[in-house]
């Protein structure tokens, strides 16, 4: 089984300066003297915004540490050029509200019987980041849903099943919220 | 609402924090992104005159390099320095070994582990494995030119005979990989550290077996699965014009890092600062810390004057491997279950460097001897680790305990059902520790709370269970062992060091020093401080960067001791604390320190909680010119590590399997582990230590290897797609038992549970698979195609 994250397929032509709203906020990058044309989407976000709540771990697509969503979509920002995202909207685990729900989830994840979501931490924003893709998606996801969309972030610590819970707990509280709403 | 899981845990003494569901007081931080590594910590735009390094890598698996040219890379814009194995800064370097202390030390280099089989040279001329760092370094302004300039160097190569398996390199003719440690043969030396090759003998083996009622023997070998820390290992190391060194990194120890700088480059201890923060997981690779990567950054810094980072690719984190390991064994018994005598020879396949491979063959089987098989009246071990061309040997989540159980479980299952007694009850019968007779209540408690659990009742006998959907089995199996480790194994730490600052808002500073990968020693040391002092957790801050010209010595993250031994002195720094506050209070409310006490950070009359202050309110209260404001309010505190012997605490894993005979495919259904902590400090922890485990278990019993071209010794999967390991989409259903039997000292009394948490799991497995299909595959991991051949499908 693969999960169905890809890099972003932008717009690759030659292009002399890149605009992307990152978290929010335009910034603009002149290719050749900001940044190289091969530059990576995750160089761009750690190296010069020093966003580095995302993780580069084996820079090759392989295990979703350094998943971010472009326009929503969790996307490998190791394997997807930076030109590539021109125009684009990026939003990193910086990006997210301090109280939301997936972060909170993940922190607090300490229930007996599943253990903490994250261990030594290092996969943790890359999981959180698919997990707000997959609801942003699917906001009420069965099991295998949330294994599928999760299985191409790799925890070597070993926390799936706490990882899994924190996300079915965070799918709980929205289906709490609509049924609230609807009545 | 969603179901709870049923609550498999009670705690012996119930408490406040200590022994609770909490979340984990970095556990923001971390989702959060908030949470620093080292590689976050060394980007070019926090040091903008920061290089790259970029270290030559041997094509081949065993060879010599006769001359370099670097003119071509020398002359590359953008590179600024360049060192090579024969500049004199090189040359005159000490040899060195990859592991000299089993980390747990922060002792030079003489009285170490290692000490003896030092096997590396710093950037050597010699190559013993396809990846192997050596000859030439290059720093440039950016990591392409570096890599660039690395192709541009020119080597002219002595291309040497190679071998890859134990059985090649034992036989008379074959290379000599390191004369310098042994110019007759490619075995390791014995040494003091590592004694002779027959490492047990206990009893009388040969005489056991004449008089035993079942002999029965076996062959076997155990896998070469890799750490995959995703945190893979980075330096910056910066060598200043004053001489200071200071060096940032990944390792799990920060103090350790620095005596190996200290003992490598004769450099004074205080001229030498090492900054470690989180590590993003560790798995054993931390192990084997003393790299030679970090003296060649050194140098390379010290050359440019600049400060320099390396760190390696991915690929170049398949860097170190568990030490695979083959041999026999042989189990005696009498028709009444008792176990007379085993023997066992275990050979292991050190790789290119003995950085963990003698510990992983003989320390720690010998240690275990005493405590799994401690009763068996008759035992002998014997084996050595040797010399191939293949990746370095080192821990995985252990040194060679899991393959130590591997092998003993394995017997005694074969031995079970020839003696036709239920396998736990044959583990109960003879299992425990040399000071605990049996049946040890510590061994019989996790036995039978996992059995209750998996439904052990329901098992057949092997191959005996119905056939599902056409083709698929079922089967159940079960390993016991040990947990590592227990206080008194920790004597080479010395004392542990804490420190605990009281702020006048009542909020807490807490230096118990520890680099956090992952196993959550911060969550108990903050629980303990928490607990004992009288504060909320959520006051207590841990220091996460550990800073060795600031901090205290950190405690290394091995042996899975860390939490409990800087728990147990944390709990003796806040009571000292504790006394003073209370003291000081007294004195404010008029009463003496033993009518009080603390909760939630309010200081209150025992009995009368009506009448107290909070720690903020009496800071508010006292006189700026007296002591009384001597704020913070510290208590340092320094316990020793006793020798004295608890016995031990054990876990036993329970598994149950489905195979199906068409396809060879094992799917583990359900896996159980029942772990005694003595004290679980910190539940969720725990338990995600067990659960994260049999997923590391899991990887290793069924998919986990690296492979190598026999034809040219080049690793083929040194990457996350071909070197599978446990995903989203894999793991099983999972329960873990947290329980608390065994008792050692000081105020919690624990045993570790990490480390061992996988360390049954392979072996459970493989005995659930022969319960399933009635055929004994007896190697790791147990592939589809293992399945097959076993069950004479091959080639169908």
């Amino acid at each position: 089984m693969c999960n169905d994250k890809i890099c972003f397929s932008g717009d690759l032509t030659a292009k002399e300066e890149v605009r992307l709203k990152i978290n929010g906020k335009w910034y603009e990058f002149r290719v050749g003297i900001d940044i190289e044309p091969q530059a990576t989407l995750a160089y761009l976000l750690r190296e010069k915004l020093g966003l580095t709540g995302t993780k580069v771990s084996c820079d090759t697509g392989e295990c979703g540490a350094c998943t971010v969503l472009v326009d929503g979509k969790a996307t490998l920002s190791c394997m997807t050029i930076a030109l590539s995202v021109d125009g684009h909207e990026v939003t990193t685990v910086e990006g997210l509200a301090e109280d939301d729900p997936v972060v909170m989830a993940f922190s607090h994840q300490c229930e007996h019987g599943y253990g903490t979501a994250m261990q030594c931490g290092y996969c943790t924003p890359g999981f959180v980041m698919s997990a707000k893709s997959l609801l942003n998606e699917n906001p009420d996801p069965t099991e295998e849903e949330i294994r599928h969309a999760l299985s191409g972030n790799l925890c070597r610590c070993g926390t799936y099943p706490a990882v899994l819970r924190a996300v079915q707990h965070v799918a709980e509280d929205l289906r709490n919220e609509r049924e609230g709403a609807k009545r | 609402m969603m179901e709870e899981k049923k609550n498999l845990f009670t705690p012996r003494v119930p408490r406040k924090y200590i022994g609770q569901y909490r979340p984990r007081p970095d556990g923001y931080e971390k989702a959060s992104g908030i949470a620093k590594f080292a590689e976050d910590m060394t980007l070019k735009r926090q040091f903008p005159d920061m290089l790259y390094m970029k270290i030559l890598k041997s094509p081949y698996p065993h060879a010599k390099i006769k001359s370099v040219d670097t003119s071509k890379a020398e002359a590359l814009p953008g590179v600024v320095g360049i060192l090579k194995y024969n500049d004199p800064e090189v040359a005159v370097m000490k040899m060195t070994n990859g592991s000299w202390t089993d980390g747990t030390g922060t002792f030079d280099k003489k009285r170490a582990f290692g000490a003896g089989i030092e096997d590396r040279k710093v950037l050597g001329d010699h190559a013993h494995w396809v990846g192997d760092e050596i000859g030439v370094a290059i720093a440039a302004e950016t990591i392409e030119t570096a890599e660039e300039a690395l192709k541009l160097v020119e080597v002219e190569w002595e291309v040497l005979p190679f071998v890859l398996t134990v059985e090649d390199s034992k036989k008379p003719g074959a290379p000599i990989l390191h004369p310098e440690i042994n110019a007759e043969s490619n075995w390791a030396p014995s040494t003091d550290f590592s004694g002779p090759d027959t490492y047990v003998d206990r009893g009388d083996v040969e005489k056991a077996f004449a008089e035993a009622d079942v002999v029965l023997e076996t062959e076997w070998k155990y896998g070469n699965a890799q750490q995959c820390a995703l945190d893979y290992w980075n330096c910056m190391v910066d060598w200043a014009r004053d001489g200071q060194i200071i060096v940032i990194s990944d390792s799990y120890a920060a103090n350790q890092t620095r005596t190996h700088f200290h003992c490598m480059l004769d450099v004074p201890l205080s001229q030498i600062r090492v900054i470690s923060p989180y590590e993003g997981g560790n798995h054993g690779r931390g192990d084997t810390g003393e790299q030679p990567f970090f003296l060649v950054t050194a140098l390379m810094a010290k050359k440019t004057r600049r400060p320099v980072k390396y760190h390696q690719t991915r690929k170049e984190h398949f860097h170190d491997t568990q030490s695979s390991m083959e041999g026999k064994v042989k189990i005696g018994a009498m028709k009444d279950g008792a176990i007379t005598a085993i023997e066992m020879n275990n050979y292991g396949n050190n790789g290119a460097y003995c950085d963990c491979g003698i510990a992983s063959v003989k320390f720690v089987p010998k240690e275990w001897s005493e405590l799994t098989p401690g009763r068996i009246p008759n035992l002998k071990f014997s084996g050595n680790a040797i010399y191939t061309n293949i990746l370095p040997s080192s821990c995985m989540r252990s040194i060679g305990n899991v393959q130590a159980n591997y092998i003993i479980e394995l017997a005694m299952d074969m031995m079970a059902e020839k003696l036709n007694i239920d396998p736990i009850e044959l583990a109960i019968q003879n299992l425990t520790c040399h000071n605990v007779p049996a049946p040890n209540p510590c061994v019989e408690g996790v036995i039978r709370a996992g059995a209750k659990e998996i439904g052990w009742e329901n098992r057949h006998p092997a191959g005996k269970g119905e056939w599902i959907a056409g083709s698929k089995k079922r089967g159940m199996g079960f390993a016991v062992n040990n947990v590592w480790h227990t206080e008194n194994h920790e004597f080479r730490r010395g004392p542990t060091q804490v420190m605990i600052k009281l702020n006048h808002d009542g909020t807490v500073i807490l230096d118990a020093p520890t680099v956090e990968a992952g196993g959550g020693s911060n969550g108990c040391a903050v629980n303990a401080c928490a607990e004992t002092l009288g504060v909320c957790p959520e006051d207590v801050r841990w220091i996460s960067v550990q800073d060795t010209q600031t901090g205290l010595k950190d405690q290394v993250q091995t042996d899975s001791a860390v939490s409990f031994i800087l728990s147990e002195a944390v709990h003796q720094c806040a009571l000292d604390l504790k006394s003073k506050l209370l003291e000081k209070v007294g004195r404010k409310l008029d009463r003496k320190p033993e009518e009080l006490d603390i909760e939630e950070g309010r200081v209150f009359v025992k009995g009368q909680p009506e009448i107290g202050m909070t720690i903020k309110e009496y800071y508010d209260s006292v006189d700026l010119f007296t002591e009384d404001f001597l704020v913070p309010l510290t208590s340092y505190y320094a316990r020793e590590i006793s020798d004295e012997d608890f016995g031990t605490a054990y876990m036993a894993n329970f598994v149950e399997v489905e195979v199906d005979t068409e396809t060879g495919e094992v799917k583990v259904l359900k896996m159980v582990v029942a772990s005694d902590g003595g004290t679980v400090l910190y539940p969720p922890g725990a338990e995600g230590q067990l659960i994260g485990g049999q997923c590391q278990g899991l990887g290793e019993g069924l998919y986990e290897q690296i492979i190598y071209d026999d034809a040219t010794g080049i690793p083929l999967n040194f990457n996350f797609v071909d070197y599978h390991f446990p995903t989203m989409a894999d793991f099983p259903e999972i329960e873990a038992i947290p329980m608390e039997i065994y008792k050692g000292r000081g105020e919690f009394g624990c045993s570790g549970m990490g480390e061992s948490a996988p360390c049954c799991t392979p072996r459970a497995i493989s005995n659930a698979v022969y319960n399933a299909i009635g055929v004994r595959i007896n190697s790791t991991p147990i592939t589809p195609m293992k399945v097959l051949e076993a069950l004479g499908k091959e080639g169908e």
